[in-house]
Order: C-alpha cells, then structure tokens, then sequence
C-alpha cells in the first residue's frame, strides 16, 4: 500500500494549506496579464495611430506630388481621377484638394462638402481628429502642394477603420494573454498538488498512526522510508507517538 | 490540314447562320478572362500572323465561292486575336453596353453602325468593310483600361473609336501614351472633357465634338444674360463632373461670378435613389439656376426631386446626359409629364435630329430607319444582365452623335487610301481643312486643333422630344 492511499487517507488532503499559495498565483497572472494588455493596448493603439498617419501623410505627399502639373495645367479632370483612384485604398475616406485662396478644387464628398470641413483651414497640414455628422469620426492629414503656393492635399482616414485594426490587434493578444493565464492557472494548480502530496502522505500516515493506537489497524509505514523532510517528520511523530519505554529503548538502542 | 481547316471554319461561321447577329460586329466579351498576347503589332506589314497567312493562302486555294463566303462573314470566339486582313478595317470600341449608363453606349453604336451598315452595303471604304470589336465596361475605368489594352494588342485593331465617358477615357489616355510607338489613336470619343483635348494627353485623341467647357460656358453666359447670376452645380463625383464643374466655375469666373452651390452624387446611381439630400444643399443656396453634370439616370431623379421639393428654377444637363433617356425617365408615370419637364433644358453638340433640312439629318434618318440597328445582345458583348432588356429609342441626340462620328472616320479612313497605316492616321485627319459634314457647320482639323465641330445647341422638352430653344429670356426669364 503506497502512504497515504490506505483507508480513509482519501478525506485527509491538504486543501487549506495551499489555498493562499494558490490565490497568490492566481492573483500574480491576472496581475501581469492585465499589466501586459494594458501596456500592449497602449503600445499597439499608439503605434497603429501613429502609422495610420504616417500612411495618410505619404498618400497626401504622393498626390501633392503629382498634382503639381495637373494643377498647373489647369486639368482638374484628370486631378479627380486621381483622388478617385487613391480613394478606393481601404480605410481613406476622403480626400480634398484646395487651392492656395482657399477654393475646393476637388473632392469626393457626395452629397456635398460638410460644413466642418469648409469651415476649416485650407491651408493646415497637422493631423487632426473630426467628427463629421452622417459621415463618422476621422483623422486628417494634410500636404502642401509646391510648399503651399499651388494648395493643399487634404486626406481623410476613418478612424472607425482604425479602431477595429486596434481591437483586432488587442483581441488577438489579449486572446493569447488569456490562454497563457490559463494555462499558468492550470500549471499552479498542479504544481501545488505536486508540492502538497507529501504533506498528504504524512497526513494520512498520522492518521493511521493515530488509528493503530486505537487499534484499528497498523499504519502503512512507507512514509518513514522517505529521505526528505516529510520521512524525517513522520518518524518523528512515531517516536513522539510511541509509549516512554519505547522511546527509551530506541533511544538506547540508537547509543 | 484542309481538314483543320475546315472544322475550324465551321466552328466560326456557325454563329453567321443566325441572321438575328450583326455581321459587322466581331462578337467579343470583356476583357475578363481573355488572354493577352504580348506586344502590340501594326496594322499592316508588322504582326501578320503564321494563321492569318494560312487562312489567306487557304482560300485563294479553296477557291473563290468559299473564300468570299469565309472573308465576309467570318467571327472569331470570345478571345481570339483577329488577323489583318485587307478585305475590312476594324475599329476597337469599350464603351457602356451595361449597367445604369448603357443607353449612351448602346444608342452611341447604333447610331454609328447604321451608318457602316450603309457603308458597307456600298462596297465599304476603298473596298473594306468597317467592322467594330466590341468591349463592355460598364462605364467603369478599370474594365475600360482593361478593353483599351486588349484592343491594342489585337493587332486587327486599327484604331479606337466611340469610347463612352470622362472616367473611363481619362483613364485609357495613358494606355495610348504607353503604346504611343503603336501610334494608336482614340476617335471621337463620347465626352466633352478636356484631359484628351489638352497635353499631356491631347496628341492621342481626336474629338468631333464641342467641349464641356463650350456646353457649359454657353448655359452660363445664357443665364447670365437673362439675370439668373447665381448658377450651382450638380455634378457626377468623379472626372467627368469635375471636368463639367471647372467649365462652370471659368465660365462664371470670366463674368465676375462663383459657383453659387454644389452638390454630388455617386457614378452609377439610378433613377429610384432620393436626390432630397443633394437639392436640399442646393436649396440652401438659392441658386437661379443649376447646371447638372450626370448621366440620365441620377439627373432625372435629380430633377424629380428637385420638383417635388419646390426648386423651380431651370435645371440644365450638357450632352452626356442621354436627353432622350432622361425625358423617358421623367415621364415615366405621370399624368402631367410636361409639368415636371418644364424646368429642363439640355445643351446639345449636335443639331436637332429633327432638323431635317440638314442633309446628315436626313441621311440619318433614313439610315435609322432601313437599318434601325439592334443593341448588341447578351451574346455578342457580355455582361449585359438577363432579364433586363433594353427598349431603344428610334431617334436620339446620342445615336445622332453616333453617326456623324461614323460618317467623320469613314471620310478620314477614305482619305487614307487603299493601303491604310496607322503612322498615316494623323496626317489623313489633318487634311479636314473644310469638310461638310453635313450639320451645318464645316470640320476642320489641324496640329493645334484636334476638335472638329465648335457649335452648341440648347433644347427644350416638347412633349416626349426635345426641340430647339429659341428665347431664352421667354421661357426662363426672371420677370
């Protein structure tokens, strides 16, 4: 009979003793999976953003850059077709050229230009964040065309577009944070089991122990043959738990 | 190999037996899915194929019987590259054959084959029939880039003619430029916008018609002249409003004046969608009047709209349009259809096709009407949707247009002799000083003038038809 396993031994596990330890690790992964979301969401929405403009800006440069003759030779035709080429990119929602008095020279607005947007500075080129009604919330950016004196490109990126490349980033890491809390979970768990067998055993055994004084039954004693801390404490409590004459003669004997 | 032959003939002549096909119509589909030999060959002494020889030898050899029967109605599958053959001339086309815009390219090709139909019943020109490859792209740039590629590396093709739309030939242009060496050129196509009459651009075009600028200025400098000083601006988002947009906004700039509103719509919209968003910005305005820069489709239902809301000032298209279609729309379901076509008035870059004291006038008319060319079917271009058939319109501005075009490259292909080369092209149109086409107004092309016809007409709906208007000040003066 393995220690511990005898009869009854089943009712005496060590359940109190580890649910700290247990709550601790818990606590410890939420702790760290929820510093890591936290810095990766910030991270990832950060850097995404920062992208995202970073995007927007060089599709401004590019049309600012190419319509520089088209400009010039007055073929604002040919400028719509081009904003209507670099509109068909996901996540741009529009785009706007102005000239340098300020004019709408071409855009793709339908049903018409929004009041914010004719309301605003022809002319900036910083990003900034809008919010146009019917329309959703945008950043835009903005390049000059021949440093300013020919007008300005005007790009509108949806920033709805942006937001669900932000959640997806998120969820796919908070997804892989989660499986790792699990398993971390699931690994502490039966590491603890793991640490708490012995303690098991010799709990059983001093149950048996306790039995046998009763005269029950005779304790397994393969616990005493342990070498660890366990074995040297269930032999302790069989001498401590012996009769004094016992205790004598083993004492003796050991001298 | 005379089995081969044989068996291959067979398999082309088969679509021939039915008389319900156009026989001056190579029967092709979209570019979608058609191979792409590489290269672009001339039109003729370069890029004659191994089977165009064979096919050639073959019949001298087969005799004259079926040789005549094979060089007049042969027509090739879905992708084949057709061979030169000096019996015909082949004109390439992409144009709107489907979709919300299909009644410009349909009535477009109809106008013109009735009058290669005429053409060619009479021998063709020094001897070859006029035939047309026709690809569909629905009015859309990428298709149209798409077609004008495989137009050009067939190297039957000769040149390109009766392209339909600003959207779509702006975008076909850098293809010419691409393959300039080609020196294919693009004729007549159907839109009045600038980038194929200005560089970079220009040098690969020729128009037969006035200009959007033209249209537009002579609609502002008509309502100038009658008080309505604030003009708005409806437009197509895309190359073609813009192009009628600029001509507005420069023909307004030469009187001191801006575009008083404007509002836009989405390429492809239809006649069912609500247009109240649109006239309610212009509304908003209090324009005297608005310029609509559209296809049919979306200008009827801005017109309705603008009725229905109470906007009742004149509402001008330019040519594009499709006023035939447009007036159809318009009166569809009305008990009243004048009361809500009273405002319209469109500008025209060809006469009244019921001014028949116009000798093309009148060739048109008889043309239509002993030809009266049917639409290319779902079999001979494709993508036209089942189950949605299209009811043709007997006379048209559009098909009008469409024949003097045709009337214009047949004298120019005339002039180019018996042995026409694609390096000769220019120097041929070059030598329209004076031609009469026959509307009233002489042609004249010239190395700084690519544009044939200068004149604008404005009409008037009367009834079911649009006639000429003659007082401006009587029929949307202010007083």
């Amino acid at each position: 009979m393995r220690p511990g396993t005898g009869k009854h031994a089943d009712e005496l596990t060590v359940r109190k003793l580890f649910r700290k330890t247990r709550f601790g690790f818990f606590s410890l992964f939420a702790v760290v999976v929820l510093a890591i979301s936290a810095l990766s969401i910030r991270t990832v929405s950060r850097e995404l953003r920062d992208e995202y403009i970073s995007n927007s800006e060089s599709i401004a440069k590019n049309i600012a850059d190419s319509s520089v003759d088209i400009l010039l030779n007055r073929n604002l035709a040919t400028l719509q077709s081009l904003i209507d080429q670099f509109v068909q990119i996901q996540s741009i929602r529009y785009i706007y050229i102005t000239s340098d008095t300020g004019e709408f020279l071409a855009h793709t607005f339908v049903p018409g230009i929004p009041e914010q947007i004719l309301a605003s500075d022809p002319t900036a080129t910083e990003p900034v964040d809008r919010s146009i009604a019917g329309m959703g919330d945008f950043v835009e950016v903005g390049s000059p065309i021949l440093s300013g004196v020919a007008g300005t490109v005007h790009v509108g990126m949806d920033l709805e577009t942006l937001g669900l490349k932000i959640r997806r980033a998120m969820g796919q890491q908070i997804a892989l944070l989660c499986i790792i809390l699990v398993v971390g979970v699931l690994a502490s768990i039966w590491l603890v089991n793991l640490a708490s067998k012995p303690l098991t055993d010799l709990l059983g055994y001093v149950a048996q122990l306790a039995r046998a004084r009763a005269g029950d039954e005779s304790p397994d004693e393969a616990v005493l043959v342990r070498d660890d801390e366990v074995g040297d404490m269930a032999r302790l409590i069989r001498f401590a738990a012996a009769p004094p004459e016992d205790s004598g003669e083993r004492a003796g004997s050991r001298g | 190999m005379l089995a081969l032959w044989s068996l291959r003939s067979r398999k082309f002549d088969r679509p021939f037996l039915d008389p319900s096909i156009d026989l001056e119509t190579i029967l092709v589909k979209t570019s979608n899915g058609g191979g792409g030999r590489k290269g672009v060959s001339g039109y003729r002494g370069r890029g004659i194929s191994r089977r165009s020889m064979i096919r050639s030898g073959l019949a001298a050899v087969l005799g004259a019987p079926l040789a005549g029967r094979l060089s007049a109605t042969t027509v090739f599958g879905p992708f084949f590259r057709g061979p030169v053959r000096q019996d015909q001339i082949v004109l390439g086309v992409s144009a709107a054959f489907s979709g919300p815009s299909r009644a410009l390219g349909t009535e477009l090709y109809r106008g013109s084959m009735a009058y290669f139909n005429q053409v060619n019943e009479n021998g063709g020109v020094n001897g070859r029939r006029v035939v047309l490859k026709l690809l569909d792209d629905g009015y859309q740039p990428d298709p149209c880039v798409a077609n004008t590629i495989e137009l050009m590396q067939d190297e039957s093709v000769f040149l390109l003619f009766n392209y339909v739309g600003t959207p779509t030939v702006t975008r076909a242009l850098p293809v010419l430029k691409k393959f300039r060496d080609q020196q294919f050129y693009l004729f007549f196509p159907f839109t009045g916008a600038e980038p194929q009459r200005e560089p970079p651009y220009g040098e690969y075009a020729f128009n037969l018609r006035a200009s959007y600028r033209q249209e537009t200025a002579g609609l502002v400098n008509n309502f100038l002249d009658i008080g309505r000083r604030r003009v708005a601006v409806f437009y197509q988002n895309d190359a073609y409003g813009r192009s009628g947009w600029a001509g507005v906004r420069e023909a307004l700039a030469a009187h001191g004046e801006t575009i008083a509103g404007e509002a836009t719509y989405t390429r492809g919209t239809q006649f069912g969608t609500s247009m109240r968003a649109a006239v309610e910005i212009l509304q908003s305005r209090s324009p005297d009047a608005v310029i609509c820069i559209g296809a049919y489709q979306a200008c009827a239902a801005f017109a309705r709209d603008a009725e229905i809301l109470g906007l009742h000032i004149p509402v001008a298209n330019v040519s594009f349009v499709g006023s035939e279609n447009l007036l159809g729309l318009m009166r569809e379901n009305h008990e009243d259809p004048d009361s809500h076509t009273r405002w319209l008035v469109n500008s025209q870059v060809v006469p009244s096709y019921e001014d028949v004291s116009l000798p093309a006038v009148r060739e048109y008319h008889d043309a239509m009407e002993r030809y009266n060319p049917p639409p290319p079917t779902t079999g001979q271009v494709d993508r036209i949707a089942e189950g949605e058939p299209y009811e043709t319109v007997p006379r048209s501005f559009v098909s009008l247009e469409g024949f003097v075009n045709a009337k214009m490259i047949t004298e120019i292909i005339r002039r180019m002799g018996d042995r026409p080369e694609r390096s000769g092209i220019e120097e041929a149109v070059f030598q329209v000083r004076n031609y009469d086409l026959g509307v009233g107004e002489r042609v004249r092309y010239g190395p700084n003038r690519r544009q044939g016809l200068q004149t604008v007409y404005y009409t008037v709906p009367e009834g079911d038809r649009f006639v000429a208007l003659d007082d401006w000040e009587a029929r949307f003066g202010l007083s």
